[in-house]
């Protein structure tokens, strides 16, 4: 089922209650009106009675009047029965207009008048007439006095008949009136009863479903304030209060990553910081040992006498220490063009075997490892750039050198196959932890603490990856801890040369 | 005939280091090389020493290590030793002292410098 939205519900609920509230004020309305009625109904009962008993007293009066003029034949009786006679029809007229809405009363009512009439005109008059000329003794005949007893009892019948009715229906009006308003005010009772339940229920409600929710939030809102990221909130709550709570949980674990990221960058940074230092202390370590040779020989010659065979060699010793420095300058240039990614080649056809034998002589000569060449006796031609190609192997012939013990041994293997020049250097050094192979050729990487006590700018390898792959060719290296090392080039093999 | 010359151990993996080092000491000196901790460690058990020149940085026993060694050594502990290195940050200089150096010198140095402080630390132990 879809769930409402918070102003949904709240306008549902609100509406339950409103209706409940214009119940009970309804049902107190028809309360009042209802009694109202009751109370009109029982004045015009009244009124009617009285109207009834005063026609009731003019009958009374006619039928009184009449007997004394027919005893007495006194026209004081006479005029009685007259004055009575012509108050009649303002009587009726009072009666039958209150009566109007009700036909049956109405009826009754006129039946009253027809009888009164005709006692009047058929039996009253007659006997006045008869009693005028001839004595009141005849006027006491008998016929004439069962008639007027007759009519007097039928118009008596008729008027309490109207009264009986009519004080009935004012008793069972009242009745109902007064069932109607009792009913009146349980309902409204209960309306009442109803509405407060309604609305503590729904304060309970807007309590759980909304303060609860947002009180929860406002208190993780403060724990995330204070630095404690990963606070969630229990989600729970209606519609938009529920939006609110699990947008606050996806903005704190946002939050929480972004500055887990940021933690990992700032470590980043500060790694970054410190390899920098490392470098800087490792790069002005590596530009001195050379810089001691070349400044210490040169005072010796400058200070002093040697045989000129002395001078010489120690003239080579500045050369070679000068040439050190120029090629840790040039691995510097080197990785300026690496990250500029302007290194350019000066292809050309070369004999890898020559320059693997030339390089292998230049490292080796003045080494006390034991070098182990070997080579295929066709020469394997390369379209490359040859002075790049000769300072990747010399890379890794001195990196054989410098990464095992003096007197160890380091074999150099050249072969050809399916189109691939395949060169391996294999030392018998300390190895490389597995952690450090794959970062070896990355720039300024120094490995573990055991290579870190041999000098380098961490350039090299770096270098040699990116001129052996701009040749097309691959890298890499196999290394067991304690047993050694071996770096393997493959480069792919061009036209042999004219 | 002259007195007995003194005998200098020079400890560098860098085959040039040490051969300034021996030639700027000449002829005064007699000078025995060695590119590595260990085999200077086992030098100094069999030879007397007059000095030790000593490089810190090099692969397997580091200068230093050999140099605490000489220290809790009691035939090498009053051996005279020059620690030369080209890490010279105050730490690294302050840990060379700190091991039992009697002296540290600087890469590159001044051939003069070398001459005097070895001739200095030779006559006082003499």
């Amino acid at each position: 089922m879809r769930r409402l939205s918070l102003v949904g519900r709240v306008v549902v609920l609100a509406s339950a209650v409103a209706m409940v509230v214009v119940l009970v004020v309804a049902s107190s309305l028809i309360a009042i009106v209802s009694l109202r009625h009751a109370e009109a109904r029982e004045s015009r009962a009244k009124d009617v009675t009285a109207a009834t008993l005063m026609l009731q007293s003019i009958a009374a009066d006619l039928e009184a009047s009449l007997r004394g003029f027919a005893i007495t034949g006194n026209a004081q009786f006479r005029s009685r029965f007259n004055a009575a006679d012509k108050e009649l029809p303002a009587a009726f007229q009072q009666l039958t207009k209150l009566v109007e809405d009700d036909p049956q009363q109405l009826h009754r009512a006129e039946d009253a008048q027809g009888l009164l009439n005709r006692y009047v005109s058929d039996v009253a008059l007659p006997i006045i007439e008869i009693i005028r000329p001839v004595n009141a003794k005849a006027a006491q005949s008998q016929a004439a006095d069962e008639l007027e007893k007759q009519s007097a009892n039928e118009i008596r019948d008729e008027l309490d008949t109207i009264l009986n009715t009519e004080q009935a229906r004012s008793a069972a009006r009242a009745s109902h009136a007064r069932d109607l308003a009792r009913a009146s005010i349980v309902g409204g009772s209960v309306a009442l009863v109803l509405s407060a339940a309604l609305v503590l229920l729904f304060g309970a409600w807007v309590a759980r479903q909304v303060a609860a929710p947002v009180r929860r939030t406002s208190e993780a809102a403060a724990q995330v304030a204070a630095g404690h990221l990963d606070v969630r909130v229990e989600e729970h709550g209606a519609g938009e209060v529920g939006a609110l709570v699990s947008a606050f949980n996806s903005m704190t674990r946002a939050l929480e990553h972004n500055q887990e990221e940021l933690l990992a960058q700032n470590k980043l940074l500060r790694e970054s910081e410190e390899h920098k230092r490392d470098l800087i202390s490792m790069v002005s370590h590596e530009i001195r040992t050379p810089l001691a040779s070349v400044c210490g020989f040169t005072s010796l010659l400058l200070e002093r006498e040697f045989p000129r065979e002395e001078e010489r060699r120690y003239l080579e010793i500045i050369d070679q220490q000068a040439r050190r420095l120029a090629s840790i300058a040039g691995d510097f240039l080197d990785v300026k063009l690496l990250e500029g990614g302007g290194m350019t080649l000066d292809r050309a056809p070369f004999d890898l075997v020559d320059l693997t034998r030339e390089q292998a002589n230049l490292f080796f000569s003045h080494s006390s490892h034991l070098l182990e060449l070997d080579l295929p006796d066709d020469p394997v031609v390369v379209d490359g750039d040859r002075d790049r190609i000769a300072q990747v192997i010399g890379n890794l012939l001195s990196n054989a050198i410098k990464y095992s013990p003096p007197g160890a041994g380091v074999r150099v293997v050249l072969s050809q196959d399916d189109g691939r020049a395949r060169l391996a250097v294999a030392d018998e050094g300390m190895g490389i932890p597995p952690g450090d192979r794959s970062r070896v050729f990355e720039k300024f990487y120094r490995g573990s603490e055991a290579a870190s006590a041999i000098g380098g700018t961490g350039l090299g390898l770096a270098v040699a990856r990116e001129i052996v792959t701009s040749h097309g060719g691959e890298i890499d290296v196999e290394s067991e801890m304690s047993r050694g090392s071996t770096f393997t080039v493959e480069l792919p093999v061009g036209a042999v040369a004219e | 005939m002259s007195p007995r010359r003194p005998k200098i151990l020079v400890v560098d993996d860098e085959p040039p280091l040490r051969e300034l080092v021996v030639v700027t000491l000449g002829d005064a000196f007699v000078c025995d090389e060695v590119d590595n901790g260990d085999e200077a460690l086992a030098r100094l058990s069999g030879d007397h020493y007059d000095l030790v020149m000593l490089d810190v940085m090099m692969p397997g026993t580091s200068g230093t290590d050999v140099l605490r060694k000489m220290r809790d050594d009691e035939k090498l502990r009053d051996v005279p030793v020059i620690v030369m290195s080209a890490w010279q940050s105050p730490q690294d200089v302050a840990s060379a002292l700190e091991a039992g150096a009697d002296r540290f010198l600087a890469k590159p140095f001044r051939i003069d410098e070398l001459g005097s402080m070895v001739r200095g630390l030779v006559s006082r132990s003499a």
